[in-house]
Order: C-alpha cells, then structure tokens, then sequence
C-alpha cells in the first residue's frame, strides 16, 4: 500500500466499513508512515475544531419555535 | 392547519430541546447567516407541523427533522439568490500527505482557539452547500454515513465521497491560511 492507497481509504478505514485484509494493510502503513499519521491526526483535530465550534441555537429563536408548537395545543 | 397529533408535536418538542443546537448548526453551516439559518430552523419546524401525517415514527423524528431543516435551507440560499456552485468533481481530493500544518500544532506554538476557530469559518465558505452540510453532520454530530445520506438525499458512496473530499480539502486550506503566516 502506497500513500495514495491510504488517501483513498483512510475515511473508509475510520468508519469501519473496510474488510479485515484492507483494515490490515491500512494499519500497517500509518504505522510506518509518519506523514499519513500526520494526516489522520490533523483530520482528527480538524473533527475536534469543528465541534468546538458548533453554533447554538440562539434564545429568541428556540422561544419563537416553543411557541409554535404552544399554539399547536388542542 | 390541520390538527397535529399530539405525540408529533411531543416528538417535535423533544427535538427542540435535545436537538435544537445541532439543526440550527446545520443551518447555519449550510446558509452561513444567521438570520437565514434561523428562517431555515423555524420554517422547518412549521412545515413538520403541517405535515404530521408524513411522521414515521419516534425513531425517525431527528432524521426527518435534519432533512427538512436541510431542504429548507438549501430552498432559502437558492431563494435569496445565494447559490454557490454544486460541481463536486472540479474539486481535486488527492494531495499528498504533508506535515507540520502551523493550525494543528500544540497550543504553545499557534493559537489552537479563537483563531483556529475564525480560520475554519473561512475556509468552511469554500466548500459548497452541500458539503458543509456533509461535513457537520459526518464531523462535528457524528452521525453515521447511512444517515447523513438520509438527510441529504444522496447515495451512501457519494456522501462517504464528499466528506471524504470536504476534509481533505479543509486540511488543505486550513494549512495554507497558517502557513502564508510563517517565515
């Protein structure tokens, strides 16, 4: 497996959804790779920043709607 | 309007509440405006009253929720003019692997906050509509691949090949707002 292999199926690798041989050799190249386990660390903290950065729905909205569903009251 | 039944309407306030952040942040990555993001949320909840009959279920409720707030806010941005592109293949996903991003070093050399948070938002405008929607469903939600595909009304393969895309992409822009920095 070359570096561009792993590219392909690095997504598939972390869902779980490659056969066993595949999650193998996978394994083994980041293992001995330190520039695609670079990238799998950087895709990991680029997941973390996403959700540290996850907009709330704000107040006024969240009362508009509660108040929507009030009026649904029969 | 017809009657809502009351278990929908339980259903939808349960959402409101367990749910509500991560559908307004689904709105909000899919328009990025707030005030559309906010009509995105509030319409969706609407039209799910409306159509109560069309609820599968409490299982399904997220789901069928996620999907609508989707819809809507796709409908809002193509409304007020705000299209971006959809061509997913003019978007080149194989670059080779390099290290030392400046955005994904320890914190005592970069400002892994407020910085690296605004940097994510800019890039996160270079991918199209769908594709954030892809990625903060897939990425910050952790929602299963079958699922996103749900929402999205894609196939499973081409959502797995879309985020797929949308993260290697944003690694790459992210990589180059930092380093542009560097000496």
């Amino acid at each position: 497996m070359n570096c561009g292999d792993l590219l392909r199926l690095l997504t598939e690798y972390e869902e779980g959804t490659l056969p066993t041989p595949l999650c193998v050799e996978v394994a083994r190249h980041l293992s001995e790779c330190a520039p695609c386990e670079e990238l799998r660390h950087e895709l990991h903290e680029l997941t973390r920043l996403c959700r540290e950065s996850t907009p709330r729905l704000p107040e006024a909205l969240r009362r508009r709607i509660e108040d929507l569903l009030r009026r649904q009251d029969p | 309007m017809e009657h809502t039944a009351p278990p929908v309407r339980e259903a939808l306030e349960r959402a409101l509440v367990d749910e509500g952040d991560r559908l307004y942040a689904l709105a909000f990555r899919v328009t990025r405006d707030a005030d559309l993001a906010a009509d995105a949320v509030q319409e969706a909840f609407a039209t799910a009253l409306e159509r109560a009959a069309q609820f599968r279920g409490e299982s399904a409720a997220a789901t069928w929720l996620y999907r609508i707030v989707y819809n809507k806010s796709i409908d809002l941005l193509r409304r007020r003019g705000r299209e971006e592109p959809l061509d997913e293949q003019s978007q080149d996903d194989e670059v080779e692997p390099e290290t030392g991003s400046a955005w994904s070093r320890p914190p005592d050399e970069v400002l892994f906050g407020a910085e690296t948070r605004e940097a994510l938002e800019r890039v996160l405008a270079e991918l199209t509509p769908v594709q954030r929607a892809i990625f903060e469903l897939r990425a910050a939600e952790g929602r299963p691949t079958e699922e996103v595909a749900e929402i999205v009304g894609l196939p499973v393969g081409t959502v797995r090949v879309y985020f797929h895309r949308a993260r290697l992409r944003l690694r790459r822009l992210l990589a180059s707002t930092f380093d542009r920095g560097r000496p």
